[in-house]
C-alpha cells in the first residue's frame, strides 16, 4: 500500500516556503486531512453546499480516490461493507438537505451495528442557519441520536483538529458512525494557520477501556472453571477487535460450545468442532434450545439482542451469565450479568486464557449433536438437498459455499434469502458474512457488496439479495458499472417480500396483505446498466449458472427463481422464549 | 415505589449536548421533572442537574450508563435524596391590594422575602426542597396568586469530594 501521509510530508519537506506562504482553503483542509488519516476511498454524492470540498478533491484524484454512488444511501451502505471487511473507517462526503437525509439510513444502521464511519456533510452558510435557507436541513439535530458523535464546523481553521477527532472516536472502542458538519463559508475560507495534522490519540472525556480489570476476569474465569454446561455467544465484537486467534485458542482449552450470533458469523470457522451454529431467531434448534440447559452463559462482544433471548425472562434461567463487552451501557441492560468483563474482546480472552483450565465437555456437546439430527431431518435435508420442485434458497447457498469453499465475502440483504444464507453458508474465512444486524435494513447488500469489493478486491464478494430488497437499491448497479467493481450478485427470486408472507401465513392465518410483487425484469435492467446477467429457474441449470456468475472477472447478475413459499424454519416465534423453537 | 432520583452530569462545554442528553430521556420515555445547567468552579467544564421519577433504580442506573456514552461527557452521577443537599428557588406574584396579611405570613418561614414591591404588586422569593415550596404555595394561595415560577432543582452531594475526585481521571490543566 501507497503510504500517502509521507508523500505529503515530502511535499512539505520540498517546499516548505510555499506552504507558509499560501495558506489553504478549509476544503483542501478536508481532504488532506483524509489522506493524513490514510483514507483511499471515499463514497459520495456532489451537492450545491459540498461543491467547495469536491473541487479541491479535483486537484487530489491521484492521491484518493472517489467513488460516484448513485444515491447517498449508497454511499453509506457501502462505507458500511468496505468498513466491515477492512475494519477501516467507511468515509461519505455529501451534500446538505437532501443529500444529508439520504444518509440516515445507513448510519442508522452503522450505528446499530458498530461499523466505524466518517459521513462529511455540506451545510449553508453559518449565517444563513436556522434561516431555512436554500438545502439547510438540521443535520446534526436530526442525525444525534443516530451517531457516536457529530460536530459541525464553522470556521475553516477547526477542520484538521475536529476531522483527527471523528476519526478517532469513530474507530476506537465501540466503532460507531460520526457525522460532521461543514458550512460553506468553513470550505471557501482560508485557513489562518498552516495546516498541520495531529492524529488524535486522547480525549479527556472519552476513555474507552481495553485492556479488561483483573479483578473482573478472575471473576470470569472462575465461573469457567465451575461450570459444567458452559455455552459461549460469539458476536460481532470479536470480529472487530480481530480476536479470531484468541478465541479459537479459548474454545480449544476450555472446550466450550461456541455458537456466533448473525454479526459473530464467521468468526469461527463453520467446521470448527466446537462450533454449535447460529443463534437468533432463524438460528439452529440445538443453540437455541440448550441455552435454557446451560449452567453458565458467556456473551463475548454481543449485546443479547432480542432476537437472541427470546423471552427475556424465561432466558437461560439455571445460567450464571458473563458479558465480555467493551461498552459498559451493554452490560446489566438486558440480561444482568453475574460476571461483567468491560473491555476488547480480544483483550479479554488474551487475559482469560491463562486463568482457564483445560477441560472437554464431550456429554455436553454431544447434547448439540443429538438435537442437531433433528433439525438435519426435519429441516436441513430438505433445505440443502431437495429432489423435486423448484429450486431452494438453500441449495444455492450450499453449492455457493461448495463452489467458494467458504471463503467468498457474503453480502447478504434483508429477509428470508439473509437467514437462509446465514444458515447454510459454511464459512471458513473470517468477516466473511456482511448483512444489516440490528436494522435490518432492506437494500443494504447492493452498496455493501461494492463497498466490500472495493475493501477488499482480492476476495471474491457474492451478494445475496430477495427480489424485494433488490428494488431499494438498484441504482447502485449503475455505481458497479462506472467504477467497475467485479461484484458478483444473486437475486433469490420468490415474488413475494418472502419474510412477510412467511409471518403472515404462519401468524396471520394466511392473509397475504401486500407482498407480491409485479417485478420488472432484472436481466434486461442490469444489462441496461452495462452488467451481464442470467435466469435460471431449473435445478440442472444452477451449478453451471454457479460456475458462470463465479467465473466471470466483471460485475454478473444470477437471478434464480426460488421456491415461493418456503419457509425459513427452525424459528423462535416472536415474543417466546428459546425452547419454545419450532422446527415446522 | 416512585422515587425522585437526582442525576448530576459533567461535560465539556459545547453545543448541542443538552439535545444529546435530552434525547436519551425522551426515547426511554422518561419525564424530565426539572432541569438546570450551569458552569462549575472549573472553566469549560459544565454541571447538569436532572431530577427524573423511576420506581427502579435499576432504570436509572442504565440511564446513568447511557449518558456516560456521550462523547463530550465527564462524569455522570446517580443520587437518591438522602445522598444529597439539594434546594430549588421559586418566585411568587401577588397583587398588591389583596396582600394584606402576606408580609406577617413571611416571618414564619426562614427563606422565604420580598423581592419587588410597587403600589401593584409582590414579587416573593421561597427557596426550599419542592414540598417546603408547595406548602408555602398552599398558605399564599388564598391571597391570590397571578403568578407562579419554580427553578430546576440544585444539589451537591453530602461527601467529602470535590469535582477532582469524581473526575480523577481528567487531565486538569486542561481546564485551568
Ligand atoms: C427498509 C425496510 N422496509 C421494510 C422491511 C420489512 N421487511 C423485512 S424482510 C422483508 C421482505 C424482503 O423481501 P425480499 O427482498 O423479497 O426477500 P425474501 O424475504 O423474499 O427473501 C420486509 C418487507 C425492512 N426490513 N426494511
Amino acid at each position: 500500500m501507497k503510504n500517502l501521509s509521507s508523500d505529503i510530508l515530502t511535499e512539505k519537506e520540498e517546499q516548505p516556503a510555499m506552504e507558509s506562504a499560501t495558506p489553504i482553503s478549509g476544503s483542501e483542509a478536508v481532504i488532506r486531512s483524509l489522506i493524513e488519516e490514510g483514507v483511499e476511498t471515499i463514497f459520495g454524492y456532489p451537492g450545491g453546499a459540498i461543491m467547495p470540498v469536491y473541487d479541491a478533491l479535483y486537484h487530489f484524484q491521484e492521491k484518493i480516490h472517489h467513488i460516484l454512488v448513485r444515491h447517498e444511501q449508497g454511499a453509506a451502505h457501502a462505507a458500511q461493507g468496505y468498513a466491515r471487511i477492512t475494519g477501516k473507517p467507511g468515509v461519505c462526503l455529501v451534500t446538505s438537505g437532501p443529500g444529508a437525509t439520504n444518509l440516515v439510513t445507513g448510519i442508522t444502521d452503522a450505528m446499530m451495528d458498530s461499523t466505524p464511519m466518517v459521513c462529511i456533510t455540506g451545510q449553508v452558510f453559518a449565517n444563513l442557519l436556522g434561516t431555512d435557507a436554500f438545502q439547510e436541513a438540521d443535520v446534526i439535530g436530526i442525525t444525534a441520536p443516530i451517531t457516536k458523535w457529530s460536530y459541525q464546523i464553522t470556521d475553516a481553521d477547526e477542520i484538521p483538529e475536529i476531522l483527527s477527532k471523528a476519526f478517532y472516536i469513530a474507530c476506537t472502542g465501540r466503532p460507531g458512525p460520526v457525522l460532521i458538519d461543514i458550512t460553506k463559508n468553513a470550505q471557501t475560507a482560508l485557513m489562518t494557520r498552516e495546516f498541520a495534522y495531529a492524529k488524535c490519540t486522547k480525549i479527556v472525556s472519552y476513555r474507552p477501556r481495553m485492556q479488561p480489570k483483573a479483578d473482573q476476569v478472575e471473576a470470569a474465569a472462575r465461573l469457567i472453571n465451575e461450570a459444567r454446561k458452559p455455552y459461549l455467544f460469539v458476536g460481532h465484537g470479536v470480529l472487530i477487535s480481530k480476536a479470531e486467534e484468541e478465541l479459537k485458542a479459548f474454545v480449544d482449552k476450555t472446550g466450550i460450545p461456541a455458537a456466533c450470533t448473525l454479526l459473530g458469523l464467521s468468526a469461527i470457522p463453520a467446521d470448527h468442532p466446537l462450533y454449535v451454529g447460529m443463534l437468533g431467531m432463524h438460528g439452529n434448534y440445538s443453540t437455541n434450545r440448550l441455552i435454557n440447559e446451560a449452567d453458565l452463559i458467556i456473551g463475548l462482544g454481543m449485546r443479547f439482542d432480542d432476537r437472541v433471548t427470546g423471552k427475556v425472562t424465561d432466558f437461560a434461567p439455571h445460567a450464571k451469565v458473563i458479558h465480555i463487552d467493551i461498552d459498559p451501557s451493554e452490560i446489566n441492560k438486558i440480561i444482568p450479568a453475574d460476571a461483567p468483563v468491560v473491555g476488547d474482546a480480544k483483550e479479554a480472552l488474551k487475559a482469560l486464557l491463562p486463568l482457564v483450565e483445560q477441560r472437554r465437555h464431550d456429554s455436553w456437546l454431544a447434547e448439540f449433536k443429538e438435537l442437531d439430527k433433528q433439525e438435519y431431518e426435519k429441516v436441513i435435508k430438505d433445505d440443502l438437498y431437495p429432489e423435486e420442485g423448484q429450486i431452494k434458497m438453500g441449495e444455492v447457498i450450499r453449492r455457493l459455499s461448495e463452489k467458494t469453499s467458504g471463503k467468498a465475502a457474503i453480502v447478504a440483504d434483508v429477509g428470508q434469502h439473509q437467514m437462509e444464507a446465514a444458515r447454510y453458508y459454511r464459512f471458513s474465512q473470517t468477516d466473511g458474512y456482511i448483512t444489516s444486524g440490528g436494522s435490518g435494513t432492506m437494500g443494504f447488500a447492493l452498496p455493501a457488496a461494492f463497498g466490500a469489493k472495493v475493501g477488499s478486491p482480492e476476495r471474491e464478494v457474492v451478494a445475496i439479495i430477495g427480489d424485494g430488497c433488490f428494488q431499494m437499491t438498484l441504482q447502485e448497479l449503475g455505481t458497479i458499472w462506472q467504477s467497475e467493481l467485479p461484484v458478483k450478485i444473486i437475486v433469490l427470486n420468490n415474488n413475494y417480500l418472502g419474510m412477510v408472507r412467511q409471518w403472515q401465513q404462519l401468524f396471520f392465518d394466511r392473509r397475504y396483505s401486500f407482498v407480491e410483487l409485479k417485478n420488472p425484469d432484472f436481466i434486461t435492467i442490469a444489462k441496461g446498466f452495462g452488467i451481464d446477467g442470467m435466469r435460471i429457474c431449473e435445478r440442472e441449470d444452477l451449478d453451471s449458472a454457479l460456475d458462470t456468475l463465479l467465473e466471470s472477472d466483471k460485475a454478473f447478475l444470477l437471478e434464480i427463481l426460488v421456491e415461493k413459499e418456503l419457509n425459513v424454519f427452525p424459528m423462535v416465534p416472536a415474543g417466546a422464549s428459546v425452547s419454545a423453537i419450532r422446527l415446522e | 415505589m416512585e422515587k425522585l432520583y437526582t442525576i448530576c452530569i459533567f461535560t465539556e462545554n459545547t453545543l448541542g449536548l443538552l439535545n444529546r442528553i435530552s434525547g436519551i430521556f425522551t426515547r426511554r420515555r422518561i419525564n424530565i421533572e426539572s432541569l438546570s445547567v450551569s458552569e462549575t468552579e472549573r472553566k469549560g467544564v459544565s454541571r447538569f442537574t436532572i431530577v427524573i421519577k423511576s420506581d427502579e433504580r435499576e432504570r436509572v442506573e442504565k440511564i446513568v450508563r447511557q449518558i456516560r456514552k456521550i462523547i463530550e461527557v465527564l462524569a455522570v452521577f446517580g443520587y437518591e435524596d438522602h445522598d444529597l443537599t439539594y434546594n430549588e428557588l421559586a418566585f411568587f406574584k401577588v397583587d398588591a391590594e389583596k396582600s394584606a396579611g402576606v408580609k406577617e405570613l413571611l416571618e414564619g418561614y426562614k427563606r422565604a422575602k420580598v423581592l419587588f414591591e410597587d403600589q401593584r404588586i409582590l414579587i416573593i422569593e421561597k427557596a426550599g426542597t419542592e414540598e417546603e415550596i408547595y406548602a408555602f404555595f398552599s398558605r399564599l394561595k388564598p391571597f391570590g396568586i397571578l403568578e407562579f415560577v419554580r427553578s430546576g432543582r440544585i444539589a451537591l452531594p453530602n461527601n467529602e469530594k470535590g469535582l477532582a475526585q469524581y473526575l480523577p481521571e481528567v487531565d486538569w490543566e486542561y481546564y485551568m
